[in-house]
């Protein structure tokens, strides 16, 4: 069936079948190859994107549901100014290991900082980044990683730009502009 | 051959859709518990979405008596509903413990209820709350209402036949006078946990004396029931320690947990009764039940 949807702000027509997982849509159809399986059953998070503004597991979202959604992938993410902000709290904390949960932890991180009031204690942190797995397990870094990044001002100000609209225009004009 | 789907955007059209649907479909709200049932998603027939009814993925409806919450509606959106988070803290405290938040952006009660798993993290609570389960396609414009366990017959059975969904749930709101609530999951971590055992208990305590008790268990029965004896034992008696050393006993002894990869027969329900010790004792010490 033809499937029609947006994809990091642009949009995609794709000839699919109903049940193809979006995280096989991503991978084989329009080959960005960021978003990663571990488990394909929604336990470790590496699949994680942005649905409609909101983090989801692309291994658990069917084909057929996705006519009119909206995106992000961490591909997207490239252009977007608060990403550098984002990388260079995962390096200067050394939360970054063999690297193949990464993608699935910045769209968690981004995602955090748009989702309750802010700051969020360590034990509430840690429940929110729970549907995410490091099996180098370096994560008591990465929990710094997530306790960092909520002070800093600039950053929540791109989360806010780019989750505010959930259509992909913030994208296109960082894109743009970038 | 590529299977039919469909995305319903409201209830009329998804009603309307059955009625020309001979065969079996399958209903995807989030689709988190379905997509990872290889065996049964890879041989359904017709997938009809719930996610694109309106109705009941939009719907948070509070009346004075209760809420009324579309069976689609992501568990997040009930976990962030100020209304909720005020007069139904048990629910909230549930849904938490479901998963993680990317599964909660996708997962829906009536997803949990028509997964029909004794180990779903909502049942026991709904179970103390009450909840009515509004059953679709509408005949003459109405819903069945039914009851949990008319519903969900055991693991992975509902009476759900002839591409009956659930349309709505509706949660009365417990008398706030003298009300406490405890919920607690048991597994080896907080999230992303299939649980060992849940205890949902609701009850109301005036001074010593405990007017009316529910108590409902997961993961001890093939389905979801309410602890009957336990309750009729504590009923309308003063609290006392004697009391609910009885009612452990007797928890222990009305629920029939199996043994299973998770845990032993043996450890439910030593656990079951420890966790009902557990709420019962904090309100003689005067502690909130659910403050653990």
């Amino acid at each position: 069936m033809k499937i029609t949807f947006n994809v990091n702000g642009k949009d995609r027509s794709l000839e699919l079948s109903p049940q193809k997982r979006l995280l096989d849509i991503l991978r084989e159809d329009l080959e960005l190859t960021g978003s990663k399986e571990g488990c394909g059953k929604g336990e470790c998070g590496s699949c994680t994107v942005l649905l409609n503004g909101k983090r989801v597991n692309s291994c658990l979202v069917p084909a057929f549901q996705l006519p009119g959604s909206a995106v992000i992938t961490i591909e997207g993410l490239q252009n977007w100014p608060g990403f550098q902000l984002v990388e260079q709290a995962f390096t200067e904390h050394g939360a970054v290991q063999c690297g193949f949960c990464m993608p699935g932890y910045v769209m968690s991180a981004v995602s955090v900082l748009q989702e309750t009031p802010l700051p969020l204690d360590l034990k509430e942190v840690k429940f929110r980044v729970a549907g995410n797995m490091c099996r180098c397990t370096g994560y008591s870094k990465i929990l710094e990683v997530f306790m960092d990044l909520q002070n800093r001002k600039d950053l929540l100000k791109a989360v806010h730009q780019l989750l505010g609209k959930t259509d992909g225009n913030t994208l296109i004009s960082a894109e743009k502009s970038g | 051959m590529e299977i039919p789907s469909y995305l319903p955007k409201n209830l009329d059209e998804l009603d309307s859709l059955l009625r020309g649907v001979t065969s079996p479909v399958t209903y995807v709200a989030g689709g988190t518990d379905i997509m990872i049932h290889e065996q049964r998603w890879k041989s359904a027939r017709c997938l009809v979405s719930l996610e694109s009814v309106s109705e009941m993925h939009d719907t948070l409806r509070f009346d004075e008596a209760g809420v009324l919450i579309g069976a689609a509606v992501p568990l997040s959106d009930i976990i962030r509903d100020e209304g909720v988070r005020q007069q139904l803290p048990i629910l909230v405290d549930a849904c938490r413990q479901i998963g993680s938040v990317q599964i909660q952006n996708r997962a829906t009660l009536g997803g949990n209820i028509a997964n029909a798993s004794p180990a779903g993290d909502t049942l026991p609570v709904l179970s103390v709350l009450d909840a009515s389960l509004w059953i679709g396609p509408r005949e003459r414009g109405e819903f069945q209402k039914m009851k949990l366990p008319d519903v969900m017959l055991g693991p992975g059975l509902t009476s759900l036949k002839n591409n009956r969904y659930i349309a709505y749930i509706y949660l009365p709101f417990p008398e706030p006078d003298n009300l406490f609530w405890y919920f607690r999951k048991v597994g080896p971590r907080y999230s992303m946990a299939i649980s060992k055992l849940s205890l949902a208990v609701l009850g109301w305590l005036e001074g010593k004396r405990l007017l009316d008790i529910r108590i409902c268990a997961g993961s001890v029965s093939p389905q979801i029931k309410r602890a009957g004896r336990t309750e009729e034992l504590l009923r309308n008696r003063p609290l006392s320690r004697e009391i609910i050393e009885k009612a452990d006993g007797q928890l222990r002894e009305e629920i029939a947990p199996i043994s299973d990869i998770r845990s032993s027969s043996d450890y439910r329900r030593q656990i079951a009764g420890s966790l009902l010790m557990e709420s019962l004792t904090a309100l003689i010490e005067k502690k909130s039940a659910h403050e653990f």
